[in-house]
């Protein structure tokens, strides 16, 4: 979820649940302050009849009025409770009144009253009692609440289009400045998509006024910087190291050349010795190897040419020619002109690995199939029947295990590739190992 | 031949001064920097082999100061340092060679003498061993006056062999000097051995006597005794 869509959720559920809490709380303090006033004039109202049945010792006229109703009930001495209570109202008159307020515009609705249309509203009433010529009555004077209803709805409607307001004003906000405002941090984010710790692009500094962002924007330059600083120390410590192998080996090459000028060896002394020189070489070559990974990867090798692709193939085929011959190996080749920039140690690297990798992984009597057009070169081997699998075999010292290589040839080609803008891709077709490189 | 070894770690001097010690080499040895520089200065020698980190300075500064005062010494650069650019660094300032780290001492070898060749064989390219005369300009081989017709490969294993004449070569170093670096596919170097058995038997039809031995199956011997 984007933060904006987080931060709009919970900004509108909040807004929606304080206007709620807010109508309910102004709902009830004006439904108290409206009762409160009612209750006075009912008491007003009770007052004035206690009067009147003092200086008349009898009971008033019940008289129509527009929201007061007054009824008396004789009942039995004491039996009343005098309080205050919520009840109906029954309106004899509002259906008239509105009819005549929306009608004839008259400024006298009364006087077209229609007794018997009868509706009920809420009210609220005193129960109250009296005693008038010996007699006991209950009281029970109702007025309307209607006008509190009234005042009800206009608060409800009034908070709704607040929170519509809100709500809106939230989304308008939130599609125009937070996008601006969070601008930065996209571009941010772009800077670190492309972050390479092999190259020596830095990541720029940002032009903002925001504090945080220039806060990150801070942590990520001095993280990026010392990301590359430590990868370059390590690449130095792996430059370093494979050097420094290269002159105990050179010593352990030259004694096992001067070892071999002494006496006779028996058979066994013989094997040990080839199988010393075997192993020496080994070292040499991987050692060589990750001096070349190094050296690819910082792009050290420059000297670029342009290549006929062509020629390069065909030297290199007659150079293997007597190892095809050794491993009865059939190959055949379609080669079209292909000229391309780039130096040509590398490319001699390139595709020495890739034959070598088709001899090697190749079984005796199998085929190799070089091809080379404008858009692509494919060289195919036979070997184990399966699928080799695609990245792990461009992974540092993976290999089989069978394999006598450094484990970095392919590694070094991928990379070799990527120098020169080229891919280099692992396919299985029927019996064919296929690799090709797409220029 | 005189050859001086500028190389600060003792055990490959050692092994280079040992193999190449024979009946008419003057072998001399520095193993730093002020050392080797007093000797370039004082004698002369066929060849210099040059390692180039030395302790007290660098050798290519020796390098500079030998062209400096046009001494003609034939000098071979012996450096763990495989880029291009060190090599052609070396090969402007007036090397005649450049040999990376790990090598094997037939390969050095070889280089020394084509370099010693080069300096002393002027006007006359011809190089003679028993009844074998190599013309060096020509790439030509014969045998008692017979001329034998030799693959590149096998004109190469030739002068590779008698560079190291009376050594134990290692399959291994042969398959790298004619295949070269490249040569990364196995360790089983059979293949070479058609090669050798296919020179060995164009010289002896041609009237040589049979100079390339097998040594315990670790590699090749070229000898007349």
């Amino acid at each position: 979820m984007k933060l904006l869509a987080r931060y709009n959720r919970v900004n509108l559920v909040t807004t929606i649940i304080v206007m709620l809490i807010t109508g309910i709380v102004y709902y009830q303090a004006i439904n108290l302050i409206l009762t409160d006033k009612i209750d006075k004039d009912l008491v007003v109202e009770e007052n004035e009849i206690f009067d009147y049945v003092n200086l008349n010792h009898q009971l008033p006229q019940v008289f129509e009025s527009n929201d007061q109703q007054i009824t008396f009930t004789e009942q039995s001495p004491g039996s009343v409770k005098r309080s205050f209570i919520n009840t109906l109202y029954r309106n004899r008159e509002r259906e008239d009144h509105e009819r005549v307020e929306h009608g004839e515009h008259s400024e006298h609705p009364k006087k077209h009253r229609h007794r018997h249309e009868e509706e009920f509203e809420s009210g609220r009433g005193l129960i109250t009692s009296i005693t008038a010529g010996g007699k006991y009555y209950k009281i029970l004077i109702v007025e309307s609440k209607v006008e509190t209803e009234d005042l009800i709805q206009i608060i409800f409607a009034i908070t709704a289009g607040v929170i519509l307001l809100l709500l809106i004003t939230l989304f308008v906000t939130n599609r125009l400045l937070l996008n601006r405002l969070w601008q930065p941090f996209y571009n941010l984010l772009k800077e670190l998509r492309l972050f390479n710790v092999a190259d020596n692009k830095d990541i720029p500094q940002l032009q903002t006024t925001i504090e945080e962002f220039n806060e990150l924007n801070k942590a990520i330059v001095t993280m990026s910087s010392r990301v590359k600083s430590d990868y370059k120390d390590l690449k130095t410590f792996t430059e370093n190291a494979s050097h420094e192998l290269l002159t105990p080996i050179a010593v352990i090459n030259s004694k096992l050349d001067t070892l071999i000028q002494t006496d006779n060896f028996s058979q066994q002394q013989s094997k040990l010795l080839n199988d010393l020189y075997s192993a020496v070489s080994r070292l040499t070559r991987l050692n060589q190897s990750l001096l070349l990974l190094v050296k690819i990867e910082n792009k050290l090798v420059g000297d670029k040419q342009f290549i006929d692709l062509h020629s390069s193939l065909q030297e290199i085929i007659i150079q293997f020619d007597e190892i095809f011959q050794d491993k009865e190996l059939k190959v055949s080749s379609e080669l079209d002109d292909k000229v391309l920039h780039g130096s040509p140690y590398l490319i001699d690297i390139l595709l020495n690995n890739l034959l070598s990798n088709a001899i090697r992984h190749n079984y005796n009597g199998g085929t190799i199939i070089i091809k080379l057009n404008e858009e692509k070169l494919v060289i195919q081997n036979t070997g184990d029947n399966a699928a080799l699998q695609n990245e792990q075999i461009f992974r540092r010292f993976h290999k089989s295990s069978n394999s006598e290589g450094s484990g970095l040839g392919l590694t070094i080609s991928r990379q070799i590739c990527e120098n020169l803008g080229f891919t280099l891709n692992y396919t299985f077709e029927g019996i064919y190992h296929t690799f090709t490189i797409i220029f | 031949m005189k050859i001086l070894i500028i190389e600060d770690e003792s055990g490959l001097r050692e092994s280079i001064e040992e193999y190449f010690m024979e009946a008419g080499n003057i072998c001399e040895t520095a193993s730093n920097y002020p050392e080797a520089l007093a000797k370039v200065n004082l004698y002369r020698y066929d060849c210099i082999l040059l390692d180039i980190t030395l302790p007290g300075g660098n050798g290519i500064e020796i390098l500079k100061n030998l062209k400096q005062k046009n001494f003609a010494d034939g000098v071979l650069i012996i450096s763990a340092k495989n880029s291009l650019d060190d090599r052609l660094e070396g090969l402007d300032l007036g090397a005649d060679d450049y040999l990376v780290k790990p090598f094997h001492l037939s390969e050095l070898k070889a280089r020394v003498s084509a370099i010693i060749r080069r300096k002393t064989f002027s006007g006359n390219n011809l190089l003679l061993f028993n009844e074998i005369t190599i013309d060096l300009l020509a790439k030509t081989v014969k045998v008692n006056d017979q001329s034998v017709k030799l693959t590149r490969k096998e004109y190469a294993l030739l002068l590779y062999f008698i560079a190291n004449k009376g050594k134990v070569v290692s399959k291994n170093a042969i398959a790298e000097h004619l295949w070269g670096d490249g040569i990364d596919l196995s360790n089983n170097f059979d293949f070479i051995y058609s090669h050798i058995k296919n020179l060995r038997k164009k010289l002896m039809e041609a009237g040589s006597n049979d100079y390339i031995e097998a040594a315990y199956g670790m590699g090749y011997k070229f000898t007349d005794q």
